[in-house]
C-alpha cells in the first residue's frame, strides 16, 4: 500500500516537473480548448452564395429570386444573362450555385402547366450543397402550393379542401436534441471527447518513455496503480472541465446529469492511462511517442463512428474501432450528456470500456513485470 | 574544403547523406513518413469503403394500422437511406430505442390517419430524428422525407379526380414548379470518396510538418551540424535543398501511391490537369516541410518543435473547410485557414480532379502555395543566416579571449 502511494506521489510531481508531459496534459488542454472548436462557432451555414440566370424576367420569376434571397440559408449574390458566365462564377467560388429560370415560367404557370427551374448546386461540399437545395425546393414548393390553391379556389373549390389537395398528409420533422443542425453542437461533444483521449495518451505516453533515474521502489501491480491514480488527480479537473464546462461555454445543449457523466467517464480514463503505458513500453523514447501519435487522432475520430455511421463500416473495422477507448467514450458520452441517456441505455459502450481498462492494465502490469 | 571520400561538396552530396543516414540511422523516421500515412490512409479506405451509408434503422410507431398507414412504411422502408428495423407500441419504446442508439428516427403514424386523410383533415405525419449525430439524421430524414410526399401525391391525384379534374390535368398539377436539381462535380453525391481524397492532404500535413521538424531539429540541437551541412552542401541553398529534397520525393511517392488507388481502384474523378495538381501537390509538401524546418530553427529544441508542429497542424482538418465550409466561420478561423498549405492545396485539388477547372481560373492556390513556399524559404534562410552570424561572433569572442588570456 505504501509502494503504491510512494509511485503515486512520485509520479503526481512528475507530471508537473516533466515538461513535455505537463505541456501536453495540462497547456494543450487549455490551448484546445480555446482553439480547436473556432471553425465551428458560426454553428450553421449561412447565406451561401448563388447566381441567378432569370431568363423569363416576369413578376413571377422575380417574386420567386426575391423569396430565395430572403432565405437565411441562400443569398443571391448575382444576376447574370447566360449560364456559361454563372458558370464561370461557380469556378472562380464566388458562388456555390446557379438558379436557371427558363422563358415562359410565368406562362406556363398561369396556364396551369408544370413549369420546371433548374438548380446547378456544387455538390462538392456537402453542407452547401444541403443549404442550396433545401432552400431553394422549399421556396418552389410553397410557391408553387399558393399558385395550386389559388387555381383549385379560383375553380370553384373549397378553400378547406384546396388545402388538403395541395398537401393532404404533411409530414413534420421534428430534430431532437440539436433542433438547429448546429455544426459545433454536433462535432464538439464527440471531438472534445477525442481531444481529452490524445492529450492524455500522448501525456502518459511521455511520462513513461522520459528517463526516471529515482523511481521508487515498487511491483509491477503498485507500479500501474500508483500511476494510474496520479493521472486521475489531473483529469479530476480536465474531465469536467472537457465534458461539462465546454460545452457550457459553447452553448452546447446538455440532458444528461453531471454525476452520470463523469460516472461513465472514469473507466475511460483508466483505458487510455493503460493504452498510454503500453504506448510507453512499445516506443521508448518521449520523440518516438510524439511523433508516433501526431497523426492518428483524425482515423481515430472516424473509426469512432460519429461523423460516419458504423453501420457503413465493413465487420472488421468496428471490431478495431471498438478496441480504442475513443469509440464506446464518444458513443456513450454525447448518448448520455447530449442526449440524456440513462446509464442502463449506455451500458455496452460503458462495460466495453472496463474491459478495455481491465485489458490495457493487464498488458500495463505484464510489461511492467518484463521490464 | 574538399571531404575526405572525395565528393565534392554540393546539393548531391547532402542529398546522399541525408537518404543513407535516413536508412541507417532513423528506420523510425522512414516508417514515419512513408508507411506510417499509407497505413492511416488505408485504414480511411477501409472506414468509408461501402462509400455510402443506406439503410439505416429507424422505429415506426403506427397508431393507424390501415392500408394507407402500411403504404406509407412499406415506401419508406423502400428507400435507399433507411430500413424500418423496429416497430414500437407507444412514443416511450421509441424515444429509448433512440436513446440506446439503436435507431436514427422514429416515424409516428397518428390514429385515424386514413379517415382524417379521407376526410381532407389533414392529420400530420411526425418524424422524430437523432440530429446529434448530423450525418445519420440528415440521411434518414432525407428518405423518409422522400417517401411521404410520394405516399401522398397518389393521395392528391385521387382527391383531384374525385373533384373532376381529369388524370393527366390531376398529375401535371401536382409540382407546378419541380426544381430539377443537379449535383455539379459530384453527381452521385458519394461525400465518403470526396472525404478520402481530403483527408489524405490532412494526414501528410500532420507527417510532413511533424517529420521535418523532427529532422532539422536533430541537426539545429547538435553542435556544428548546422555549419557541417552547409560545408558539404558548399553553400547555403544547395546544403538546404539537399536536405529537404530526400523527403519531399519520399512523401511525394507516398501521395502518388494513395492517388493512384483513389483515382485508379476507388475511380475518383480525375477531370482537371494533371500538370497543375502534381505542380500543386510539390509546393504543398515543400510547403510543409519548410513550416518543420522554420519550427526547429526558432524553438531550438526538437521536442519543443515537433509538440508546436502537431500542436499547429493535428487540429487544422477544421480549418481547412472540409465539413463545415469556409465562407461560414469566423474570421479567425479563416484566418488560420489561410495560412495553412493544405488549405490551398486541397483547393487546387478539389479544382484539379472532382470540378475540372478551366486552366485560367486554377492558378490562385498553386501561386497563393508558391509564394507561401518562397516567403517559408526566405524565412528559413534568414534565420540560418543569422543563426551563422550568432555562431560567428561567439566564435570569434572565444578565440578574442584566448587570445587576451595568454596575452602578457
Amino acid at each position: 500500500m505504501s509502494a503504491i502511494f510512494a509511485v503515486f506521489r512520485h509520479e503526481l510531481h512528475r507530471i508537473f516537473t516533466v515538461r513535455p508531459a505537463f505541456s501536453v496534459l495540462i497547456l494543450a488542454a487549455a490551448i484546445y480548448a480555446a482553439f480547436y472548436p473556432q471553425p465551428y462557432l458560426n454553428e450553421a451555414l449561412r447565406d451561401v452564395p448563388v447566381v441567378v440566370v432569370d431568363r423569363d424576367g416576369t413578376g413571377s420569376s422575380r417574386e420567386m429570386v426575391r423569396r430565395l434571397d430572403a432565405t437565411s440559408d441562400v443569398s443571391v449574390a448575382l444576376v447574370l444573362p447566360d449560364l456559361p458566365s454563372a458558370q464561370r462564377a461557380v469556378f472562380e467560388r464566388a458562388v456555390s450555385g446557379i438558379l436557371l429560370i427558363p422563358g415562359n415560367f410565368e406562362r406556363d404557370l398561369l396556364h396551369g402547366r408544370p413549369s420546371p427551374v433548374a438548380l446547378y448546386a456544387d455538390a462538392s461540399y456537402f453542407l452547401i450543397y444541403q443549404r442550396i437545395t433545401g432552400a431553394v425546393s422549399a421556396v418552389a414548393r410553397t410557391l408553387g402550393a399558393e399558385v395550386e390553391s389559388a387555381r383549385l379556389v379560383g375553380a370553384g373549390v373549397d378553400p378547406a379542401v384546396a388545402g388538403a389537395v395541395v398537401d393532404p398528409m404533411p409530414l413534420t420533422a421534428v430534430p431532437l436534441f440539436n433542433p438547429q443542425g448546429g455544426y459545433a453542437t454536433y462535432l464538439l461533444p464527440a471531438a472534445f471527447v477525442l481531444i481529452l483521449q490524445q492529450l492524455l495518451l500522448i501525456g502518459t505516453g511521455l511520462l513513461g518513455t522520459t528517463p526516471d533515474p529515482d523511481r521508487p521502489r515498487a511491483g509491477p501491480l503498485a507500479t500501474v496503480t500508483g500511476k494510474y491514480m496520479a493521472y486521475l488527480v489531473p483529469e479530476s479537473l480536465i474531465l469536467p472541465f472537457y465534458l461539462i464546462a465546454l460545452p457550457y461555454l459553447y452553448d452546447v445543449p446538455r440532458l444528461g446529469s453531471t454525476v452520470t457523466i463523469l460516472f461513465f467517464a472514469l473507466p475511460f480514463a483508466l483505458a487510455v492511462s493503460g493504452l498510454g503505458l503500453i504506448a510507453a513500453a512499445v516506443f521508448r523514447t518521449p520523440l518516438a511517442a510524439q511523433l508516433a501519435t501526431a497523426a492518428v487522432g483524425l482515423p481515430v475520430f472516424f473509426l469512432a463512428g460519429f461523423a460516419w455511421p458504423p453501420e457503413a463500416m465493413p465487420e472488421a473495422v468496428r471490431l478495431i474501432a471498438r478496441l480504442l477507448p475513443s469509440t464506446s467514450a464518444i458513443d456513450g458520452l454525447v448518448r448520455v450528456a447530449q442526449l440524456g441517456a440513462p446509464l442502463s441505455e449506455v451500458a455496452e459502450p460503458f462495460l466495453t470500456l472496463w474491459a478495455l481498462a481491465g485489458l490495457y492494465s493487464a498488458i500495463a502490469v505484464a510489461l511492467a513485470f518484463r521490464r | 574544403m574538399r571531404p575526405r571520400n572525395g565528393l565534392r561538396p554540393g546539393f548531391l552530396l547532402v542529398f546522399q547523406r541525408e537518404l543513407v543516414w535516413l536508412r541507417r540511422r532513423r528506420p523510425g523516421l522512414l516508417v514515419l513518413v512513408t508507411l506510417l500515412p499509407l497505413g492511416l490512409m488505408g485504414l480511411l479506405m477501409a472506414i468509408f469503403s461501402a462509400g455510402l451509408a443506406t439503410r439505416l434503422p429507424i422505429a415506426v410507431l403506427d397508431l393507424d394500422g390501415s392500408d394507407l398507414s402500411r403504404a406509407i412504411v412499406r415506401t419508406v422502408d423502400a428507400t435507399p437511406d433507411v430500413a424500418v428495423a423496429h416497430r414500437v407500441a407507444d412514443l416511450a419504446e421509441g424515444r429509448r430505442l433512440i436513446l440506446s442508439g439503436t435507431v436514427h428516427g422514429l416515424l409516428m403514424i397518428p390514429r385515424d390517419l386514413e379517415r382524417d386523410v379521407k376526410a381532407a383533415r389533414r392529420p400530420e405525419v411526425v418524424f422524430f430524428y437523432n440530429t446529434q449525430t448530423l450525418t445519420s439524421g440528415n440521411l434518414v430524414l432525407r428518405g423518409v422525407s422522400n417517401a411521404v410526399p410520394t405516399v401522398a401525391a397518389g393521395i392528391r391525384l385521387s382527391l383531384r379526380t374525385a373533384q373532376g379534374q381529369p388524370m393527366d390535368a390531376a398529375q401535371a398539377s401536382l409540382a407546378p414548379i419541380p426544381v430539377q436539381v443537379h449535383g455539379l462535380f459530384n453527381p452521385t453525391l458519394n461525400y465518403a470518396h470526396f472525404l478520402l481524397a481530403a483527408l489524405l492532404p490532412s494526414l501528410l500535413q500532420v507527417v510532413v510538418v511533424v517529420a521535418s521538424a523532427y529532422s532539422v531539429g536533430l541537426d539545429v540541437e547538435t553542435r556544428h551540424r548546422l555549419a557541417i551541412l552547409r560545408r558539404l552542401g558548399g553553400g547555403l541553398w544547395s546544403a538546404m535543398a539537399g536536405k529537404v529534397l530526400p523527403y519531399t520525393i519520399l512523401s511525394l511517392m507516398v501521395l502518388g501511391i494513395a492517388d493512384s488507388v483513389l483515382f485508379g481502384v476507388l475511380e475518383l474523378p480525375l477531370r482537371g490537369q494533371r500538370g497543375i495538381l502534381l505542380l500543386a501537390g510539390i509546393l504543398f509538401l515543400l510547403a510543409c516541410q519548410l513550416l518543420g524546418v522554420l519550427l526547429a530553427l526558432f524553438l531550438r529544441s526538437t521536442a519543443m518543435a515537433v509538440s508546436i508542429g502537431t500542436l499547429l497542424t493535428a487540429p487544422a482538418f477544421g480549418f481547412m473547410g472540409i465539413g463545415f465550409p469556409r465562407l461560414g466561420m469566423s474570421a479567425f478561423a479563416q484566418g488560420y485557414g489561410t495560412l495553412l498549405p493544405g488549405t490551398w492545396y486541397l483547393t487546387a485539388r478539389i479544382d484539379q480532379t472532382v470540378r475540372g477547372t478551366p486552366s485560367d481560373l486554377s492558378w490562385p492556390p498553386v501561386l497563393i502555395l508558391a509564394a507561401l513556399v518562397i516567403g517559408l524559404a526566405g524565412l528559413a534562410a534568414w534565420r540560418l543566416e543569422g543563426l551563422r552570424a550568432r555562431r560567428r561572433r561567439a566564435g570569434t569572442g572565444r578565440t578574442t579571449a584566448v587570445h587576451g588570456g595568454s596575452a602578457p
